[in-house]
């Protein structure tokens, strides 16, 4: 029987999408049966960030009106074994599909794969209500910003009273070179207002911009530090007790060297 | 079986009791005896207030009960009837301003209260927790913050402006007693004071100093 993980924000654009792509292949990765369901309805995402675009044939709303199987509308990953992927439909909207359906679909996946995670729309309405419908458990997705915390804490209320408590942080796009100069919000300042567990913190990293446009999830370049923290966090998730990265550490010029010459596989985050 | 002929209510300075009309005076003793003996400490040492509503009584019953009540607590006033009746209605029709300021109904509230929760209560709040910006707390009456306050605070909101609220750690976005409105200066960087503060109103001007 798998688990459904719902992976929100409330606020739109600190890394939902990207962050569902990651641990979802971070999980197939570790041999997992996973299925990235696309709830952002009329703004899909998703398939385009895991490069799967030109694959679509179903969608999310064919689906929950009958008008394929389930498993016609799930889309192979071409790179990873065991990693499908449930599109949004693009023409449609949020209301064209029902959290009562929602629910239904979330039963129905759990039967065959071992982790469903649910991309939810930003915002706090209908859109928000459906990817929470299913879930178990969530994973609240923020960014070090005043603005996006704020939004993070209601969303953890919301959630509360959806049924789903103790959802698990995730800060994305830390700069520590920021946060030394004491002009963002570190991690501590965070924990402190939304006072929920810490499953991890993803680094502000260029390759994410790089890897997300070229869809392919960072997570499979293995010197990347955003992608040797979304692997850490697909290893959480499946229980292993892996410590927060040492982000402070800047990397020595020995380490540079050894990356440029790529036998630095091993690093110890 | 739950014996149901009389419910007690508690109110300002005293208690409500309604006896469910049609009731017979044998079930209503009864039910009072046991209810009294049930929340007899709770009364030690207090002066009760007592307000009889629902079924009219014979005044040989009136004093049947007062006799009963007079054995367990210590009576103040007694109305039965019609006076008590219009008391009644006042209490739930207008909203009346709770006056209390070191006595009264109070809500605990478990925190975080997180941005878009509002706690409103006519009586005082206790938060045990932080309230997180974008929460608010709405209280007739005092507030108290075992936590941090970042959010929005209102005491007095129904006008008493002798309310207070006290807090932890003041970070407020913005706090409220009765009619004045303050927020914390503009530009000035936190010094964080690491003891707990209290906020009043003196002179039409909202204070916050350290709690003595």
């Amino acid at each position: 029987m798998g688990e459904v993980f719902v992976i929100t924000s409330g606020k739109g654009g600190v890394g939902k999408t990207t962050t569902t792509a990651n641990i979802g292949t971070a999980l197939a990765l570790e041999g997992k049966r996973v299925v990235l369901i696309d709830a952002d309805i009329g703004l899909r995402n998703l398939d385009v960030v895991l490069g799967l675009e030109n694959r679509i044939v179903y969608d999310l709303v064919d689906v929950v009106e009958g008008t394929c199987r389930l498993r016609q509308a799930l889309v192979r990953d071409k790179r990873f074994e065991g990693l499908y992927l449930l599109p949004a439909a693009q023409t449609r909207d949020k209301n064209a599909v029902s959290p009562e359906q929602m629910q239904k679909l979330c039963d129905d996946l759990k039967e065959q794969f071992d982790f469903i995670l649910i991309d939810s729309p930003a915002g706090i309405e209908h859109g928000f209500k459906n990817a929470v419908a299913g879930a178990d458990r969530a994973i609240v997705v923020t960014v070090p910003e005043v603005s996006a915390v704020r939004d993070a804490d209601r969303i953890i209320g919301m959630l509360a009273t959806n049924d789903i408590p103790n959802p698990l942080l995730i800060i994305n796009r830390l700069r520590i070179d920021l946060v030394k100069r004491g002009d963002m919000m570190n991690i501590e300042d965070t924990n402190e207002i939304l006072g929920i567990d810490l499953l991890g913190v993803v680094p502000d990293d260029e390759n994410i911009v790089i890897s997300t446009n070229r869809g392919e999830p960072v997570t499979i370049d293995e010197d990347s530090m955003a992608g040797t923290a979304f692997r850490n966090i697909a290893k959480r998730i499946l229980g292993e007790d892996i410590p927060l990265m040492d982000l402070d550490e800047e990397d020595t010029f020995m380490d540079k060297i050894k990356r440029l010459f790529g036998i630095n596989k091993n690093r110890k985050n | 079986m739950k014996d149901d002929s009389v419910l007690f209510k508690g109110m300002r300075g005293g208690l409500k009791i309604h006896i469910k009309p049609g009731s017979d005076i044998i079930s209503i003793k009864k039910s009072i005896k046991d209810k009294l003996s049930e929340g007899r400490h709770f009364f030690d040492g207090t002066t009760v207030n007592l307000v009889f509503t629902g079924q009219t009584l014979m005044p040989s019953e009136q004093i049947e009960l007062i006799d009963i009540i007079s054995t367990q607590i210590e009576i103040g006033d007694v109305d039965f009837g019609d006076r008590a009746k219009e008391q009644d209605d006042n209490l739930h029709e207008k909203s009346y301003m709770f006056t209390g300021i070191e006595e009264g109904m109070t809500r605990f509230v478990q925190g975080p209260v997180r941005s878009g929760q509002r706690i409103f209560y006519e009586g005082n709040v206790v938060v045990i927790g932080d309230v997180n910006p974008g929460g608010e707390i709405i209280a007739g009456g005092n507030i108290i913050i075992i936590g941090t306050l970042r959010g929005l605070a209102h005491a007095g909101a129904t006008g008493n402006g002798d309310s207070v609220i006290v807090c932890f750690n003041f970070k407020p976005t913005q706090i409220r007693i009765g009619k004045i409105i303050s927020r914390p200066p503009e530009g000035e960087d936190d010094v964080e004071p690491v003891y707990p503060e209290i906020a009043y109103v003196k002179d039409d001007i909202l204070v916050i100093e350290p709690v003595k």
